[in-house]
């Protein structure tokens, strides 16, 4: 029975990983490099025998030592970090490359950024192959401590970065694996809910905290929205701290003062949640396709699908945790074992979820989180 | 005319022991503001904001008078939050796991009194300073939480009994479970300070221990009744945030502490030890969910919020220590 699961599962994932690779192809972005033009290409769930023996001789059995660093120990790094090791069980298997895993996390939220400096100098000590990092740290203070690692032999990936938001030739990695905060999130959530609501209604927004580069770039985003949609009025804002009792309270007291609201945009699914459960705390309808609040968030994550299978939630911006996990582990194996130059900005579809294709982005959100294998542990 | 006199003098003694209360500038810095937010802002006075607010203020409430115990006894508690994650955690998963919800909350009641005898174990027994004590419990809280959950937030744990507990569904009318039970807590709290001889003894051992010593009182045993005190508290404050969250993050607890130590400071209890009260905590707790709504319904930018919280923090400390000066003067004036 249990087998049966499985193959089920690996089914799907064979057809999930074409669907992304022909999105990536599609959209010619920067993901198009990897998948396109190298041999990792053929991972689409096709593979070809030839391919991976000739792949085998170059990897000769390598280890790759990667240290893997989020900002916070959360459901979409977990989720991320899943995606990662399915990628990596797979590679192990057809290409002989072994793979030694460490996850570390500063304790504390998004600003504990002086724990991932102390961590990722500690791996530079340690003489990592590749470390992935993902912070709220400074953007000058990382590309010095980087660029030490870079003379060191070290390579650095990021993951989940706004390096959108920076100058290109400043950045000190090997290549940025993760979306456009402002075009791929807050501007497709912005379109979104002036589409929904007819490109006229009053909205309240729940942002992360000031300072924070991921607002910075979702705020670029769905302003530009706002601007097509001029009919869109946004009544109210707060800051929700990211997490979900801050939203829930910061969304209470805003309903309060604007109880004739037509959405709220959480910047992130966690506050965009809290939104939610104000809703219900205030007596207010949610959206249920003609009237209500629509509420909107962004990551993509398994309990947001669940919310919007519940009627909880409007939608969410799926940011590609998935892809990201994915994509890290194919850009750290084409540079660091086949020696292949990568674009800088690796950027993977991400998509508006609701109602109507929330079933598979959950199916494919839990195929991750149940991978086979689990590095580092 | 001597009639007049006794008249006279009782309403001076009235009016100086309004002034003299530890908690007369905050009361009337709070009562400024929320005058000033009437006229100026609709929607604050309204039923559903004030719910509001006293909702939001329950969390915070829990664990300021758990803090304000502990900094009476001249401790301090910097577990609090990872203390109300843990236990958080514990009701969440054990209900998951099909427990019944009166086991689990009991568990979740156990296992945080148990972090706070521990802490006062380390403080009293093993000699280790309360900060470093109390910090180094809360990086094994907030370790034990994440490396349990794997940064994954606890789920399924709701029920219809759970969302009353949680405060999402009322009772009657506005009141909601966790308004009872902070009640409840308090006054008992109030009434363990005022009226027994471990209320006695919690201040003279925050005052100085080495004379509560010398007096023949259990130091030892106090100080840890007063982190279980805490512990006990800061479980109450998971089970009721886990029910408001219906889901728990790891980093549920992350910076309670520090609002509960903020609270309780406002409310008028000393970092040095010996000062605090009950009311003075709910009234910090209040004090500091008030500003935050403030903050949000008149729109104050997020970067300034910050600055804003600060400052009240500074203002709520100044305007209680101006009163208890003005208030020894006005004492001064009258004896002369």
């Amino acid at each position: 029975m249990e087998d049966k699961v499985r193959i089920e599962k690996d089914v799907e994932v064979s057809r999930r990983s074409i669907l992304r690779t022909s999105a990536l192809v599609g959209a010619g972005i920067g993901a198009a490099q990897i998948f396109g033009t190298t041999p990792v290409a053929a991972l689409g769930g096709t593979t070809n025998a030839t391919l991976d023996k000739a792949i085998k001789e170059i990897v000769k059995g390598k280890t790759i030592k990667v240290g893997f660093t989020p900002p916070v120990l959360s459901e979409n790094f977990t989720q991320i970090e899943s995606a990662a090791w399915r990628k990596m069980a797979e590679f192990e298997k057809r290409f002989g490359v072994k793979w030694v895993w460490e996850r570390q996390a500063p304790v504390g939220d998004f600003n504990a950024v002086q724990g991932t400096l102390g961590i990722v100098q500690s791996w530079i000590s340690r003489k990592f192959d590749a470390i992935a990092v993902c912070t709220g740290a400074n953007f000058a203070t990382v590309q010095d401590l980087y660029k030490t690692a870079n003379s060191k032999g070290l390579k650095v990936f990021q993951f989940n970065q706004p390096a959108e938001l920076y100058p290109e030739d400043q950045l000190q990695t090997v290549a940025n694996i993760g979306y456009d905060n402002r075009w791929q999130s807050g501007y497709l959530a912005g379109k979104y809910v002036a589409k929904t609501l007819g490109g006229k209604g009053n909205i309240l927004q729940i942002w992360g905290p000031s300072g924070s580069d991921w607002t910075r770039g979702r705020r670029i985003g769905f302003d530009k929205a706002l601007k097509e949609h001029p009919g869109i009025k946004v009544l109210g804002e707060a800051d929700g701290g990211y997490v979900r009792d801050k939203g829930f309270t910061a969304a209470q007291d805003l309903l309060t003062k604007y109880p004739n609201v037509n959405a709220i945009y959480g910047e992130n699914e966690e506050m965009a949640l809290g939104a939610s459960q104000a809703i219900d705390a205030a007596g207010l309808k949610h959206w249920n396709g003609k009237t209500g609040i629509v509420t909107i968030g962004a990551d993509g994550l398994v309990s947001g699908f669940k919310a919007i299978a519940a009627g909880k939630l409007t939608a969410t911006v799926d940011i590609g945790g998935i892809d990201q996990g994915q994509n890290l582990i194919e850009a750290i194996f084409a540079d660091v074992a086949l020696g292949q130059t990568l674009t800088q900005i690796i950027n993977n579809p991400t998509q508006v979820v609701d109602k109507t294709n929330y079933k598979w982005h959950q199916a494919y959100a839990e195929w991750a989180l149940a991978t086979p294998r689990k590095y580092g542990k | 005319m001597a009639l007049n006199y006794t008249k006279i003098s009782k309403n001076t003694s009235l009016q100086n022991r309004i002034v003299q209360d530890p908690s007369f500038g905050i009361i009337a810095l709070l009562l400024f503001a929320i005058i000033l937010m009437t006229i100026l802002e609709p929607s604050f006075a309204t039923s559903g904001n004030v719910t509001n607010i006293v909702n939001a203020m329950m969390t915070v409430s829990f664990l300021a008078l758990g803090m304000t115990i502990v900094l009476i006894a001249g401790g301090l508690d910097l577990s609090v939050g990872s203390t109300m994650a843990v236990t958080a955690g514990v009701a969440g998963k054990f209900i998951s796991y099909g427990i019944d919800m009166k086991v689990a909350f009991i568990c979740a009641l156990a296992i945080g009194t148990g972090i706070g005898v521990i802490n006062g174990l380390l403080v009293t027994k093993l000699g280790i300073p309360d900060f470093i004590a109390t910090l180094a419990m809360l990086g094994i809280g907030q370790g034990v939480i994440l490396l349990w959950t794997q940064g994954v937030p606890i789920l399924d744990y709701m029920n219809e009994t759970y969302y009353y507990i949680g405060g999402l569904k009322k009772i009657v009318g506005p009141i909601s479970i966790p308004m009872i039970v902070v009640v409840v807590v308090s006054i008992a709290l109030a009434i363990i300070l005022k009226r027994t001889k471990f209320g006695l003894n919690l201040y003279a051992v925050g005052s100085s221990p080495f004379s509560a010593r010398n007096s023949g009182v259990n130091v030892d045993l106090i100080k840890i009744s007063a982190y279980a005190i805490s512990g006990f508290l800061a479980a109450i404050a998971g089970i009721h945030i886990a029910g408001r969250t219906t889901t728990i993050p790891p980093l549920i607890g992350k910076g309670y502490e520090i609002s509960a130590i903020a609270a309780a400071v406002i409310g008028g209890a000393s970092l040095l030890g010996g000062k605090g009260r009950v009311i003075g905590a709910l009234i910090g707790a209040l004090t500091l969910t008030l500003t935050r709504n403030i903050i949000n319904l008149v729109g104050i930018e997020s970067s300034w919020q910050a600055i804003v919280t600060g400052s009240v923090l500074v203002g709520a400390v100044l305007a209680n220590r101006a009163s208890g000066e003005f208030g020894k003067k006005l004492n001064r004036r009258i004896r002369t």
